[in-house]
């Protein structure tokens, strides 16, 4: 091996060890404050906020009073229905919205397209007020805040087409053809051919619709109107500690909420992210 | 067994481009029908009409009698194969070609059965477990082929299916279409911009133009009687000839007189000028380079080499004549002595001569034929 290889090789060896220093710092620093909150999660000696990190004794206490004391798992449940329902129904909306629009040629379209964008440039809140007497007019609200919430978060979904579009754009308008001539029907393309094609930006669609309610604080703190049945967890869990007095007698027990929240999200996340780099269009048509 | 009429067929796009113009074409009961003609033509958007992925704007398509305008593409029993093959790459080779029997709800063993053949008649069985993306251009098309040929359709559409492949194998595959028609033995209609797949391929081939047709015969009929100066150009490679020229009549007979030479229009062609009465005229006359003969010094026209191809069994000489008119000639290597051969590079003097029975007459306004 010649000088000029191994003064290379050293090289790389010293610009691939910078790129991991740096990629340590940055878990580190993202890492640390979940690191934190579990441990707290697991602190017994005292229910406020402390001083140092590591507890001094472990145990599950927190997480037992969790389900013994409050009504978390009414609040876990409520959120685990409404994400559920609305990732399946916006996902839905969604794929057939962008494919509407990815495909079809009709009047108005583009139209459309403009005015959703424009609209889609308000914040959702705006219209809080609107939507809590629609709701509450319903009879959706407070002890029945799930399905007004399901409501709510899947009304406008169909106005997040813009990335599936985008990708659907990219899928050869001549496979639709094709599968047209072979038989297939407008439906049969989208699920037979575009959407085995399209499996990541799915992947996104679901993710996305279904951790938005599942984080949601302010839509649902206003619907459930401080009933707790009809509590989402973020609006139960900052229930718990809403008053100073309550945040130092459950701080503790909030965090053990807190990493419970998480553990969902966590598993959708690592089952599907293998979804998100897969490529498969290769080809289909000549290049 | 399907007979393709179109009457008056139209299509206009939105921005009021108008595709393709007053369509008109019987296509007879297992022809095979190719349209051709330069990109922009409207060519595909006439086979896309066919297979019902393009609206018709005013006319009406028949498959068997029955007007297709309003039928999707599924009901009209066609199958169609595309210029970039439109192969689905999350399925293998097998699903690929079973796509139109399984959403047929075909039995399982049936489609195993057809598939089978399918591969088998296309040389493709080994590949059958493989992904679109594993195969090459050829490879690909024949899949696509496999898929269009599976459920044995009524009609069966090609949308310039050579155009990507390189022109050794897209002699190859020309030939394998060939073979192919013979098996299947239905209604073709091709498209193609390339003459030779036309010519070879075709029972009858669609001249268009501008969203015209510019004519519609055998090979024979538009190789030898060209309607018009578009199809002459167009059909034949290299292409034909054409310059101005005087269509005299002298003693009861015709004769052309052009660069200075006069010649006699005899045979058929002499004889249908008497007989339609001509008058004479300045004319574009079309002569095709096979055609051209070499004459012997101080007879026929001068002309100077410019450029030599050689093409291996022949030679395209581009030349000039005296007045700056360009002329092609193809000449035979295999008559020529190696002497010759080295003789007719750029700057070489030579007479060329051609027969009155091989010129075609032109009508400088129109460009039609003047031969009826």
């Amino acid at each position: 091996m010649t000088k000029k290889h191994m003064g290379q090789k050293l090289k790389n060896r010293l610009s691939n060890g910078f790129i991991y220093a740096i990629l340590i710092v940055v878990s580190v620093i993202w890492l640390f404050p979940f690191f934190c909150l579990v441990c707290e999660s697991f602190r017994c000696e005292s229910s406020h906020q402390v001083g140092y990190i590591l507890p001094r004794q472990w145990g599950f206490d927190n997480y037992i009073n969790l389900f013994t004391k409050t009504a978390f798992l009414t609040w876990y449940k409520n959120t685990f229905i409404i994400a559920v329902f609305v990732s399946v129904i916006q996902t839905l909306m969604v794929l057939t919205m962008s494919y509407t629009l990815s495909r079809l040629r009709f009047k108005g379209r583009k139209g459309l397209m403009n005015i959703m964008l424009v609209l889609g440039m308000f914040p959702g809140f705006i219209t809080m007020i609107v939507l809590y007497k629609i709701l509450s007019g319903m009879g959706l609200t407070g002890a029945n805040s799930v399905p007004g919430l399901i409501l709510v978060y899947t009304a406008s979904s169909a106005m997040g087409y813009y990335v599936s579009k985008g990708f659907f754009d990219t899928v050869s308008r001549s496979l639709d053809e094709a599968a047209r001539i072979d038989g297939a029907t407008r439906f049969q393309v989208l699920t037979k051919i575009i959407m085995p094609l399209s499996k990541p930006i799915i992947i996104y669609t679901i993710l996305t619709a279904f951790m938005g309610p599942w984080g949601d604080f302010m839509f649902a703190k206003y619907i459930a109107h401080n009933t707790t049945s009809g509590m989402n967890v973020a609006v139960g869990l900052q229930n718990l500690i809403s008053t100073p007095s309550s945040l130092t007698a459950n701080y503790t027990m909030f965090c053990a909420g807190g990493v419970l929240v998480a553990v969902p999200i966590t598993i959708l996340f690592m089952s599907l992210q293998r979804y998100y780099v897969e490529g498969v269009t290769g080809g289909a048509v000549k290049g | 067994m399907a007979r393709v009429k179109l009457t008056n067929v139209k299509k206009i796009y939105d921005n009021k481009v108008v595709a393709v113009q007053d369509f008109n074409l019987d296509i007879a009961d297992k022809e095979f029908v190719v349209f051709v003609g330069p990109s922009g033509c409207g060519k595909s958007t006439t086979l896309r009409m066919v297979a019902g992925l393009e609206e018709i704007s005013e006319g009406t398509i028949e498959i068997d009698d029955v007007v297709v305008n309003d039928l999707q593409p599924k009901d009209r029993d066609i199958s169609m194969v595309f210029q970039n093959y439109a192969l689905y790459p999350h399925l293998t080779v097998f699903e690929n070609i079973a796509f139109p029997l399984r959403l047929r709800k075909v039995p399982q063993e049936e489609v195993f059965e057809k598939v089978a053949e399918a591969a088998e008649i296309l040389g493709i069985t080994e590949y059958l477990n493989r992904k679109p993306r594993a195969l090459s251009g050829g490879q690909r098309q024949r899949v696509a082929i496999g898929r269009a040929m599976v459920r044995h359709p009524k009609v069966f559409l090609m949308d310039e299916p050579l155009s990507n492949l390189d022109a050794k194998l897209r002699n190859q595959m020309r030939a394998e279409i060939i073979l192919l028609r013979k098996r299947i033995d239905t209604t073709f209609i091709y498209v193609t911009h390339d003459q030779t797949e036309a010519m070879t391929l075709g029972d009858r081939i669609v001249i268009m133009k501008d969203g015209y047709i510019m004519q519609v015969g055998t090979p024979d009929e538009v190789f030898d009687h060209p309607d018009n100066l578009f199809v002459a150009e167009f059909i034949g490679a290299p292409k034909m000839n054409t310059f101005k020229a005087d269509l005299v009549f002298e003693d009861g007979e015709y004769y052309v007189k052009a660069f200075g030479a006069k010649i006699l229009v005899d045979g058929e062609k002499g004889e249908q000028l008497k007989k339609q009465q001509t008058k004479p005229q300045e004319i574009i006359l079309g002569v095709r380079p096979e055609h051209i003969v070499l004459a012997k010094e101080n007879e026929g026209i001068k002309c100077t080499v410019r450029v030599n191809e050689m093409m291996g069994s022949e030679i395209h000489l581009h030349t000039v004549t005296d007045d700056e008119t360009n002329l092609i000639v193809r000449v035979p290597t295999i008559g020529l002595t190696q002497k010759q051969r080295n003789d007719l590079q750029a700057g070489h003097v030579f007479n060329i001569t051609f027969q009155g029975k091989v010129m075609h007459l032109f009508d400088v306004e129109t460009e039609n034929n003047l031969l009826k």
